[in-house]
């Protein structure tokens, strides 16, 4: 057989169907559930805000996209600088990849403040989760991705003090996930209306 | 170990991700103090560029590039379909 038609090295030989993906095959699977989980709860959304469209609408409008666009970009920038420490760890770089965790924590931490205002406005405006259908779905979707920030975050910290390639792989495909999963969110709940 | 997907890229993936970021805050119009439904071109540009930026993360900050064409259509075509229940759901709220 020549060299051209050998197949590809897979990337984790052993994995079954799973070799062929980058990083921990587990992680791909729990990205791929929690993918499938959020898009069950957008089309809950979606058959709910076409039921009661004017209510939906009102709610909406109680919100800041302005706040949810500076949490994208904080997210986006979190991300990035995890993807970093995946590049650094690579090259044996421990204390730069650390560093680039660091900072990732941090903007993840600035995240989670942001969020932690929104929060506190809409409770001092008496908005809570039994509001409506509406906030149910803002609070619910919100705070169960903002669970996977704080674990995310957690994650972080795990690998910041176990520097191993695998292990900075692994957190940050989690974190990464978080940054998706937000993405999806955001245009849904703050901006389409 | 897999190729990752080097510094040059993940910062150019970066800037393309804020800047559709930004774009998608503009096509929804945020600097309107008067709050009203959106135009559907503006609201189909909304979920172009979040289509594209949740291939972009995917492909590049996951590194999903370095799989198969089948693993890479299996998460593209989740977040497709994913943006068709938001989109659908969207449009049937408009026009029923």
């Amino acid at each position: 057989m020549s060299e051209r038609t050998l197949p590809r090295e897979l990337p984790n030989p052993g994995w079954g169907p799973l070799s062929a993906l980058p990083g921990n095959p587990l992680m791909w699977v729990l990205i791929l559930s929690e993918m499938l989980v959020f898009s069950a709860f957008f089309a809950l959304y979606a058959a709910q805000r076409v039921g009661a469209t004017a209510l939906f609408d009102a709610s909406q409008r109680q919100l800041d996209p302005l706040v949810g666009g500076l949490n994208t970009l904080v997210l986006l920038t979190s991300g990035l600088c995890v993807a970093l420490a995946v590049e650094a760890v690579s090259a044996d770089r421990i204390r730069r990849a650390r560093q680039w965790l660091g900072v990732s924590m941090a903007l993840g931490v600035l995240f989670g403040v942001i969020k932690g205002i929104e929060y506190a406005g809409k409770f001092a405006a008496g908005i809570t989760p039994e509001t409506n259908a509406f906030f149910g779905f803002y609070y619910g979707l919100t705070a169960f991705h903002f669970a996977h920030v704080l674990f995310g975050l957690a994650l972080l910290a795990l690998v910041t003090w176990r520097t191993s390639t695998e292990n900075v792989e692994t957190a940050a495909a989690f974190w990464h996930m978080v940054d998706l999963i937000w993405i999806l969110l955001y245009p849904l709940l703050y901006l389409l209306r | 170990m897999t190729t990752l997907p080097g510094t040059r890229r993940l910062l150019t993936t970066w800037a393309t991700l804020m800047a559709l970021t930004l774009l998608s805050m503009v096509s929804a119009r945020l600097d309107q103090h008067s709050w009203q439904a959106l135009p559907l071109w503006s609201a189909g540009l909304v979920i172009a560029a979040t289509g594209f930026k949740a291939q972009r993360l995917l492909m590049v900050y996951l590194n999903l590039r370095a799989a198969t064409p089948a693993w890479k259509g299996t998460f593209v075509g989740l977040v497709l379909l994913t943006l068709a229940l938001i989109a659908g759901g969207y449009l049937a709220a408009r026009f029923t």
